[in-house]
């Protein structure tokens, strides 16, 4: 079970994606802060470029940890992120300013036991699997909050858990109508489960190429982007739901036109064939 | 090498003393659940650590045949362990959760009986496809007869196969596994939403009532996720594909056991300490 398919050749190593993914990250969910300090909603869509930075960094560890044949597929991987991700992610909102920090200790230990569970109990041995576990704990966590940022705003549990309701002109508070109350988190939850895994299974293989599989990821994390913009309009004001809609569909489209040159780069040979011409008369 | 006479590989070995320090580590977890909360949290972690080990165990039932079974080429339903344990799961919680308020033992049936007749369609569908789809005959390569209808088996293996389809030994397991995968999530559910609705309305403020979509909806994403982990933590105890309980990788369960009691115990904790803190 030890036997290592593919090896990284060249590209960016792996701790400085790493560490310019959690720097970035943690920055962009603290960017969101000023929300609070300026008291409006238009830096909403710092959560949403978090979510982007920390899938970039997560779908390489997915790279690092599945190229050992660990026969269970590559999706599996994603699912286990989020999954003890999302368990730091709820606790660390009780934490108000320092949550994020919270969420990124929480999840470390969480995929830490996991990895030693994965490692040692199950006797998998495979020697990336304690700091890839642990690696993608915080990235789940990271990127559910980078979400609850983007679509309500802030990441403490008051606000993920209440939102206002306007009845015959009257505003009051509810608790349906929130990221949690109203299973927003759950939409969240699979949106960031399926960015994370698709770009590894979608790249891999021999002709597999670093700046072509990130690029795709990003590509994910902004269509992941787009979806929480718009959901983020039940939960914030039109104008800053506005902001990160267009923010989410011009790093789409950045991100969308420069992976298809990166396959055509890759692709032994391409052939740009039009439709088949319609027959007339018949 | 027939595929009847082939051994269990290499990662079936137990580890005596990861399996003591996992042990040990479920005590620690139980004990800061006890000191935090004794009663009504270590209830409910108790529950959470029964339910996770039920997914655990149940998982080793379903009959998981990966890309080789989409190529008609090994037994099983063609896909992974993660997302089979998941999609059975998931539907016996969504089974149960309707059943919530009708008392533990009902909903917990009830989210088993959701997730076994979603395994009991799946197999079906799957065996339908098979034989219809793909001409095929339903055959076991692990044991020369079906230990429940003792039919033979070798007659009806393709040369150069692992088996293929889906034979009643495997049926019957992908049921149980379901059955014990949708209970084991619907208990999880069960033990946080009763905890969530007894504390939350104190911890924020608000009526019972106002309280009740919080309390769903937390308690359904920890179920979710720890649903998830310990879905894919047997799929590494697996490694790969599994006919069911006839299967000698099924032998491995006792690994799995420790592994999900801790990983279960360790997110309960967290999911535990959101109210009690």
């Amino acid at each position: 079970m030890t036997v290592k398919v593919e090896v990284i050749e060249g590209g960016i190593p792996h701790n400085k994606i790493m560490i310019a993914g959690l720097v970035t990250t943690l920055v962009c969910l603290y960017l969101t802060y000023l929300n609070v300090l300026t008291n409006t909603e238009v830096f909403a869509f710092f959560g949403g470029l978090a979510v982007v930075a920390a899938l970039i960094w997560g779908s390489h560890t997915i790279k690092v940890l599945c190229s050992y044949g660990i026969g269970t597929g590559v999706p599996s991987a994603g699912m286990i992120a989020f999954g003890s991700g999302v368990i730091a992610m709820l606790f660390a909102t009780k934490f108000g300013l320092a949550a994020p920090i919270v969420a990124l200790v929480i999840a470390a230990v969480i995929g830490f036991i996991l990895g030693y569970i994965s490692n040692n109990i199950l006797n998998m041995k495979i020697p990336a699997m304690v700091q890839a576990l642990t690696e993608m704990a915080i990235v789940g966590a990271l990127t559910l909050m980078g979400f609850a940022a983007m679509m309500t705003g802030g990441f403490t549990f008051e606000g993920l858990t209440t939102g206002t309701i306007s009845i015959l002109g009257m505003t009051v508070n509810s608790n349906q109508i929130s990221f949690i109350g109203g299973g927003l988190i759950a939409v969240a939850f699979l949106l960031g489960a399926i960015a994370i895994q698709h770009p590894f299974n979608a790249c891999l293989g021999p002709g597999w190429k670093q700046d072509r599989m990130l690029m795709l990821t990003a590509e994910c994390g902004f269509l992941s982007m787009i979806v929480a913009a718009i959901m983020s309009f039940a939960l914030i004001s039109a104008g800053a739901a506005i902001i990160s809609l267009i923010v989410a569909i011009v790093g789409w489209a950045y991100s969308y036109s420069q992976y298809i040159c990166l396959s055509k780069r890759d692709a032994a040979a391409w052939l740009d064939a039009k439709q088949i011409p319609e027959m007339e008369g018949h | 090498m027939s595929a009847v006479a082939a051994k269990p590989q290499a990662g079936g070995a137990m580890n005596p003393t990861a399996m003591g320090v996992g042990v040990i580590m479920l005590l620690v977890l139980l004990g800061i659940c006890w000191y935090v909360s004794p009663g009504l949290g270590l209830m409910a972690l108790i529950g959470v650590v029964i339910g996770g080990v039920l997914i655990g165990f149940g998982t080793h039932f379903v009959p998981v045949g990966g890309a080789p079974a989409a190529m008609g080429q090994a037994p099983g339903i063609a896909t992974g362990v993660a997302m089979l344990a998941a999609g059975a799961g998931l539907a016996g919680l969504f089974g149960g959760a309707w059943a919530a308020d009708q008392g533990l033992l009902v909903a917990t049936i009830t989210g088993g009986v959701g997730g076994a007749l979603m395994m009991a369609i799946t197999c079906m569908m799957v065996n339908f496809i098979y034989v219809f789809g793909m001409g095929i005959p339903s055959a076991s390569g692990k044991v020369a007869k079906d230990p429940i209808t003792g039919d033979t088996q070798a007659e009806f293996k393709s040369q150069g196969t692992e088996g293929h389809g889906l034979p009643f030994v495997s049926f019957v397991g992908g049921v149980t596994g379901g059955f014990l995968g949708g209970a084991g999530g619907t208990l999880i559910y069960l033990q946080l939403l009763s905890l969530y609705e007894a504390k939350l309305p104190a911890l924020m403020g608000v009526p019972a009532a106002q309280v009740m979509p919080i309390a769903v909806a937390t308690a359904g994403m920890f179920a979710v996720g720890m649903f998830l982990v310990n879905a894919v933590l047997t799929a590494y105890n697996i490694t790969g594909t599994i006919e069911g309980p006839h299967d000698p990788k099924f032998k491995r369960w006792p690994r799995s056991i420790v592994a999900s009691a801790v990983a279960s115990a360790l997110c309960g904790l967290f999911a535990i300490l959101i109210v009690a803190m």
